[in-house]
């Protein structure tokens, strides 16, 4: 176990006027078990505080648990030790009470709805009428105006990936966990979403974890990034971002924002020596 | 121990049949039906408990009638659809009789098997033998269609003759959804061994049926559904394994 | 080699074949290669356009029609029913599978004796037809029921849907194309289920018209009553494939 493993959220100051805590998680295993009786240890004394109006990004590399992080933020998994709480609740609470938005790594949408539909989908599922304005708003946010009467099978994959985004913002959530939502997306339009989601995030403060592969992602979106190592997962550190936003390309042209970038990227490549 | 538990699992999750007993005997006492209206469960078990010896040569006789069609259909059926696999001409004219074949109901089909090849035994085997062929034929074929090109490609470059991709490939391919068919088709066969014989009234669980009905003999009569759906589900778990067998043996 | 040719091309084989099966029928029963019971074709047409042969076959087909559509829709509702219950309380799960797999393998003909004490002979086509049908509908949409995405569980789950509207909004909807599979398959059953009730004494239906014509060797009437259930199966199997195909288009 490298020394900064053990580094815990509290040691690094939170950002700016910070509030209530929105997650927590406190020293969080996860043990999978498999056919036969064997075990996979995926998460090891996870710790991970998040402020109301946080936005966090978790990085590391593919499969060091980072979507199983989401999962039990989402309450669809319970740590097998350690405790999980959501706005000092337990995490389903958030959900039964339609406060919670997640866009999954594998979009999940329906396939027999219209991308409207798609959106429109929490609004039904709470039993709440559909907000016409709202759902427009945010179709021609994600950029998918002309596309309304669509069915999944006909978009992209990165236009998937907007749709479920947009389904999670749906219903302006108090918690919003988002599992490479990008991932599909090519460089450009990548880089236009950040910019967008970044904006969205400006407007309505809400709390939010974001899975990412891509370190300058994290970077220009996140208060806080936390680095993980993989097998079992482990939160290797976390490290403050203070750049001002809105952060635009002068930013990420920036000496400072390099620095950081090669900084993370050299502790990602780092969790290989330590799984050797 | 977790042997006897699933075991256990396994008569608890029978619960709907002893609720059917349960609520058909209820029925037969609040109604107050004597047993030539409707005889109660017991009666019709103890029947089919002491009489068994009457009811040995009739399941003999259905079985036998069920299992031989069953195969011999299936065979045909194995066999058509290898020959019209190998002729491109012979499949484009299949496909309507196919799909004639397939809607022709049991009910229409027997009677006619019954005034062409006569009374008896050979129309009953003939009966079950055409219930199987179809769906024989049908699942053979898509299973030789299923055949990847790249693995065809290979056998050719190999130098392999067309009987050789179809002894390698097409057995590989074939013969899963062969045994599909044969679970499918297998309490039809039974199904269709009991219609010809009721209404033949030769032998077999069909005709002791039937000549329980005539007699009113409503214990026998009952107890012979009970006894032919107590064979269709045996004739249709050996069919279930069989096929898990063969599955298990190829993949 | 574009589509539009191709199916040009199998329609035209499948009329061939079609007509080349009439042909033989016809020829088999010309030169009597049959027998007497294999009458030709044009005997059986000529039968059926005489102005009794019609309106006999026309009235029978309707009985059984009305049969087997009433059958239809009973255990299709009822099989429905039953399956969305077995999902909805879990705990019943196992025991439902097993007991419909069980009535699946049940000789239709056995529940006959069952049937005429409790609903009587008129209405025994019906509910035979109903039980084919509803055996059928049960297993395939127990399987497409069971045929879940964890990641649509997943998402229902994390945007906090009750019960009632998880059903309503996934897994109902999931299950659509299982639903046409399921009557695709049981179109034909419902019309066997029905006639194999007519055998058991009921006042009238083409498998009533199919078995006195045996009895009294009337080939004309027994091949054009097999005909007409076997015209009714077909259509049925046609119209409810369409369906399905329309079904596995919106819902996937
Ligand atoms: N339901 C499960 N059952 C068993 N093992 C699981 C399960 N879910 C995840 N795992 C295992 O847990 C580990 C972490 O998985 P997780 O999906 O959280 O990784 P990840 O960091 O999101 O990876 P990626 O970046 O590739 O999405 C993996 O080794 C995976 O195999
Ligand atoms: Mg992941």
């Amino acid at each position: 176990m490298s020394s900064t493993a053990t580094l815990t959220p509290m040691e690094t100051k939170p950002a700016e006027h910070a509030t209530r805590t929105a997650v927590s998680v406190n020293r969080a295993d996860k043990i999978f078990t498999l056919s036969r009786g064997k075990k996979l240890q995926a998460l090891a004394e996870v710790d991970l505080e998040v402020r109301e109006g946080e936005f966090v990004a978790i990085i590391g590399p593919s499969g060091c648990g980072k979507s199983t992080v989401l999962r039990l933020a989402a309450g669809l998994d319970r740590p097998t030790n350690g405790t999980v709480e959501i706005f000092g609740a337990a995490p389903h609470e958030l959900a039964t009470q339609h406060r919670l938005g997640v866009a999954f790594q594998e979009h999940a949408l329906l396939p027999w709805a219209s991308v409207r539909s798609n959106i429109a989908l929490p609004y039904k599922v709470a039993g709440r009428k559909v907000d016409d304005a709202r759902v427009d708003g945010l179709i021609e946010l994600v950029g998918l105006k002309g596309f309304e009467k669509a069915r999944p099978k006909q978009l992209s994959g990165g236009m998937r990936q907007r749709v479920s985004i947009a389904r999670a913002l749906a219903l302006s959530p108090d918690l919003l966990l988002l599992d490479e939502p990008f991932g599909a997306l090519d460089a450009v339009t990548r880089r236009r979403m950040n910019a967008e989601l970044a904006r969205i995030w400006g407007e309505e403060k809400i709390t939010t974890i974001l899975v990412t592969h891509d370190v300058d992602e994290a970077l220009i979106l996140a208060d806080r990034v936390v680095v993980m190592t993989g097998r079992p997962g482990r939160v290797r550190t976390i490290k403050n971002v203070d750049f001002p936003r809105p952060r635009d390309a002068a930013t990420t042209r920036s000496p400072e924002f390099h620095e950081l970038v090669d900084e993370l990227t050299s502790l990602l490549d780092a969790n290989d020596g330590d799984a050797a | 121990m977790t042997r006897a538990r699933s075991i256990g699992m396994g008569i608890v999750h029978l619960w709907p049949i002893a609720l059917l007993l349960l609520s058909w005997d209820a029925w037969v006492v609040l109604n107050g039906y004597t047993s030539t209206v409707a005889p109660r469960p017991w009666f019709v078990i103890a029947d089919v408990f002491t009489g068994f010896a009457d009811y040995v040569p009739s399941i003999l006789y259905t079985l036998g009638m069920a299992l031989g069609g069953l195969v011999g259909g299936t065979l045909i059926g194995f066999v058509g659809a290898v020959l019209v696999w190998w002729s491109a001409a012979l499949s484009g004219v299949v496909t309507p009789a196919a799909l004639i074949i397939r809607s022709v109901p049991i009910t229409a089909l027997i009677p006619i098997i019954a005034r062409i090849v006569g009374y008896g035994d050979p129309a009953v085997l003939a009966s079950t033998m055409l219930i199987c062929f179809f769906p024989a034929f049908v699942f053979t074929l898509s299973g030789l269609a299923a055949i990847p090109e790249a693995g065809r490609d290979l056998f050719t470059v190999l130098g392999a003759n067309k009987l050789q991709v179809l002894s390698r490939l097409g057995v590989l391919y074939a013969l899963p959804n062969l045994m599909v068919s044969v679970r499918i088709t297998a309490p039809s066969a039974v199904l269709a061994a009991m219609l010809a014989e009721f209404l033949m009234g030769t032998s077999g669980l069909g005709a002791l049926f039937s000549q329980a009905r005539s007699y009113m003999d409503m214990e026998r009569s009952w107890g012979t559904a009970l006894v032919a759906t107590v064979v269709s589900v045996l004739v249709f778990v050996g069919a279930q394994l069989m096929e898990r067998r063969v599955e298990s043996r190829l993949t | 080699m574009n589509t539009p040719t191709r199916t040009s091309v199998k329609v035209a084989y499948s009329l061939a074949g079609g007509a080349l099966l009439i042909l033989a029928a016809q020829l088999i029963g010309q030169f009597g290669l049959a027998g007497r019971a294999w009458p030709p074709v044009m005997d059986v047409v000529s039968y059926v356009t005489t102005p009794a042969g019609a309106s006999l076959l026309w009235r029978n087909t309707l009985v059984t029609f009305s049969s087997a559509a009433q059958g239809f829709l009973l255990g299709a509702v009822i099989a429905v029913l039953g399956a969305a219950l077995a999902l909805v309380v879990p705990i019943i799960r196992p025991g439902m599978d097993r007991f419909a797999a069980i009535l699946h393998a049940v000789p239709t003909i056995a529940l006959a004796p069952l049937l005429i004490t409790t609903v009587g002979r008129e209405d025994a086509p019906a509910v035979i037809a109903a039980l084919s049908v509803g055996f059928v509908m049960f297993v395939t949409m127990a399987s497409g029921f069971a045929n879940t995405s964890s990641a649509h569980q997943d998402l229902f789950t994390v945007i906090g849907a009750n019960r009632t509207r998880r059903l309503a909004r996934l897994e109902l909807p999931r299950a659509v194309p299982a639903f046409f599979d399921g009557l695709t398959l049981s179109a034909p059953a419902a019309i066997l289920g029905a006639t194999i009730g007519e055998w058991f004494g009921a006042p009238m239906g083409l498998g009533l018209v199919i078995v006195s014509a045996m009895q009294n060797y009337q080939m004309a009437l027994l091949w054009a009553a097999a005909m007409a259930a076997t015209i009714m199966s077909l259509l049925a199997y046609l119209v409810f494939i369409q369906l399905q195909r329309v079904a596995m288009r919106r819902f996937t």
